[in-house]
């Protein structure tokens, strides 16, 4: 009888114990910086093959799940700061799910993040990104430099290489120390800086307009300018973008936002006004 | 399509790595360094599978240094690192998701006035070369080099054969890499000495 | 007396190969919309259930009110949508009891929501999810996501089965895409301007009634979620059962 009840109260004990512990462990853990929340995996041996049969439709057209894909951004320096430009179509497959999707996340009012691939992954990440930002913010009472932004977003995706984010984007801002930045930051891992970049399955159509004209030394106008038409041509060469050209610029004060730019509406205008796109009639 | 080429000659080894960084079918940027220096006297290249490479590279360049702190300053040897990084590259072959790196090391042995290139690929593979590529780099140069290679060499001599071993995959590679980045590590240390 | 007696079956070959791969989703067809008014917003759907060709049921609702104003819809798979507007409301009650009974915001209600589907961004619920009600400015708003959780604020969203046939005809009737005033050569787009619930109403019912004629996973009924400042009112209208 002694025995049974030591029993119990043993395992009790180690029940009370490991409940001690586990509350400890949970309190030491919000303590350390998570850098991801927890994410649930299929029950079974090979989660990359599941996620790849049920959801990739290069490689799988007539899978159920479709995720928004395809896209055309930009993002370049210059002599005025930052521009960066996108478009605003998601398909899944032949169908356009919207024409009207932000693929500029505000990240902070000093740094913006584009767009490319997942939908989901870019949205979620970014803004995941932004609240690591204000955590740097807080405990290093200073605001968090460009590089140290983008490597936050390139060590977190580089976890999950593999696994089957789809995501490429340029992290963009403007700090005393580095002055305007961009790094490009894709899901196998990439990290690059550099002053000028084109993401998405429109990326040569923009790199084609933005190549030919871009200088160094365009006025912010003229740069805003020709972010919104190198847009306008992947626009109009890749089925995959559309929509609106969505138009920012990034200087010391932080971000400013120049507009929602239907293509319906400034195509042939600026067809007429650069006697332009002459591979259409009208 | 990355180019690394290194070159052993008497004073030094000489490493060329290109410098354009492509994805699918565009070139993202034409000025991309593809080596990290390790200490003083070793320098690494790499090519291979992108996040990897630089995720890799900086961890090996991360743990020499930590190493460098520890000990008093005493830096590892070429051979020393080229061991260390030889065996994380096995580690990680063995592990769920291997690191697909591929790495030239250029280094000089200060204590027995030596240099070395060591070359090793992501099986793990590691051999001390006096000459070596990855890549398809190797297909157009390793026999430039078995032909034209001395043992004598000095730099300025190395340097001369580099050149055409560029301007060979300048001539048969079917895109552009953008030219070179070259550095030589030598008795002083890592120097970049690109054009 | 060990030997054994051979068995009649033993020569019998499977001929149909085992299916080895975990296949964890079906489709339940259905279709679902949202309109925000000026100050009111609609959560519109089917309520037919099928698999396959067979009809399950006739009556099974796919839209909820959630509490705190908010309607909700995950349409596509059936278990799915449903696990996870139970997700939902069972963590709402959590914050009530949490946070003293403190009414959750439309904006924080998509958020959390985008969190939920994102959990699962390696196993996704296979759901187009909806939800509808009224933001700090007692404005209707609609948001709309995708199966592993991006979202957006929109004026109108048609979602599940028959999305490809309502949605062109919602942005003609809500946001007025591709009309021009009379008169003016295709100049002048036709001016935006708020719809009235009963005018939202028809036109809910138009597309619904015309999803039927069309699609064979449309039918049999329509329920209508309406959020206004008085709170949620439902509606049910017969669709064609055939």
């Amino acid at each position: 009888m002694n025995s049974i009840a030591q029993k119990y109260t043993h395992t009790n004990n180690n029940r009370i114990l490991n409940e001690i512990t586990s509350a400890r462990d949970g309190l030491a853990s919000t303590h350390q910086l998570e850098l991801a929340p927890s994410i649930q995996l299929p029950p079974i041996s090979q989660p990359t093959d599941f996620l790849r049969a049920h959801t990739d439709d290069a490689t799988n057209p007539d899978c159920k799940i479709k995720i928004a894909h395809g896209t055309t951004t930009l993002a370049f320096r210059f002599q005025g700061g930052i521009i960066v430009a996108v478009d605003s179509r998601a398909t899944q497959g032949n169908w356009i799910a919207s024409q009207t999707v932000k693929k500029v996340i505000e990240i902070n009012p000093f740094l913006l993040g584009t767009m490319a691939g997942g939908a989901a992954d870019c949205q979620y990440w970014e803004t995941w990104l932004g609240t690591q930002c204000r955590l740097h913010e807080l405990r290093e009472k200073e605001r968090i430099s460009v590089a140290a932004a983008s490597k936050i977003l390139g060590n977190l995706v580089y976890e999950y290489k593999g696994m089957g984010l789809s995501m490429g984007t340029m992290v963009c801002g403007y700090t005393k120390k580095e002055g305007p930045t961009i790094y490009y930051v894709d899901s196998d891992g990439t990290r690059l800086k550099g002053d000028l970049f084109c993401v998405g399955s429109g990326q040569t159509f923009a790199y084609g307009v933005l190549d030919s004209e871009y200088k160094w030394d365009l006025t912010i106008e003229e740069a805003l300018y020709l972010g919104k038409r190198s847009i306008l041509a992947a626009t109009h060469r890749d089925a995959y973008s559309g929509g609106s050209v969505n138009l920012f610029h990034v200087a010391e004060e932080g971000w400013v936002f120049h507009g929602n730019h239907n293509v319906g509406d400034i195509f042939y205008d600026i067809k007429e006004k650069e006697k332009s796109f002459n591979n259409v009639d009208g | 399509m990355d180019i690394i080429l290194g070159i052993r000659v008497q004073e030094g080894t000489i490493i060329a790595a290109s410098k354009a960084a492509t994805r699918g079918i565009s070139i993202l940027k034409d000025t991309d360094d593809k080596t990290r220096i390790l200490n003083t006297h070793n320098l690494v290249a790499f090519t291979g599978e992108s996040g990897d490479t630089v995720h890799f590279t900086e961890y090996i360049q991360a743990n020499i240094q930590l190493h460098t702190m520890r000990e008093n300053d005493l830096e590892l040897s070429p051979s020393a690192v080229a061991s260390f990084v030889r065996n994380q590259l096995a580690t990680s072959l063995r592990s769920r998701k291997p690191y697909q790196v591929n790495v030239l090391l250029a280094g000089y042995d200060v204590k027995t006035n030596t240099p070395t290139l060591n070359w090793i690929d992501y099986l793990g593979t590691q051999t001390e070369l006096p000459y070596g590529a990855h890549g398809y780099a190797a297909f157009y140069c390793s026999s430039l080099l078995d032909r034209h290679y001395r043992t004598d060499m000095n730099i300025d001599e190395g340097l001369k054969l580099l050149d055409d071993c560029l301007e060979e995959l300048e001539r048969r590679m079917p895109i552009d890499f953008k030219g070179c980045y070259i550095k030589v590590v030598d008795k002083d240390g890592v120097r970049d000495i690109t054009k | 007396m060990n030997s054994t007696v051979a068995s009649e079956y033993s020569s019998e070959v499977h001929s149909t190969p085992i299916e080895h791969r975990f296949n964890p989703y079906s489709d339940n067809g259905g279709t679902v919309l949202g309109i925000a008014g000026e100050d009111f917003a609609v959560l519109a759907g089917d309520t037919r259930q099928v698999v396959g060709y067979s009809i399950n049921s006739r009556y099974e609702p796919k839209i909820f009110n959630v509490g705190d104003d908010i309607v909700m819809t995950a349409n596509g798979f059936a278990a799915d949508g449903a696990a996870l507007i139970d997700k939902f409301k069972n963590q709402l009650k959590w914050y009530k009891f949490d946070h003293n009974g403190k009414k959750l915001s439309i904006k924080s209600a998509a958020r959390y929501i985008q969190h939920l589907l994102y959990g699962k961004r390696f196993f996704p619920y296979y759901v187009s999810t909806l939800i509808a009600g009224l933001d700090e400015e007692g404005k209707g708003a609609v948001y709309s996501y995708d199966p592993v959780g991006s979202y957006e604020k929109e004026q109108c969203r048609a979602g599940g089965a028959a999305a490809s046939l309502i949605m062109p005809f919602l942005d003609n009737q809500v946001n007025f895409k591709n009309q021009y005033v009379p008169g003016t050569d295709g100049k002048e787009k036709r001016p935006l301007r708020y719809l009235s619930l009963d005018e939202v109403l028809q036109l809910v019912k138009d597309a619904f009634s015309s999803a039927t004629e069309r699609h064979i996973q449309v039918g049999d009924g329509l329920e209508i979620f309406i959020v206004t400042k008085e709170g949620v009112r439902v509606e049910y209208y017969p669709l064609k059962r055939d």
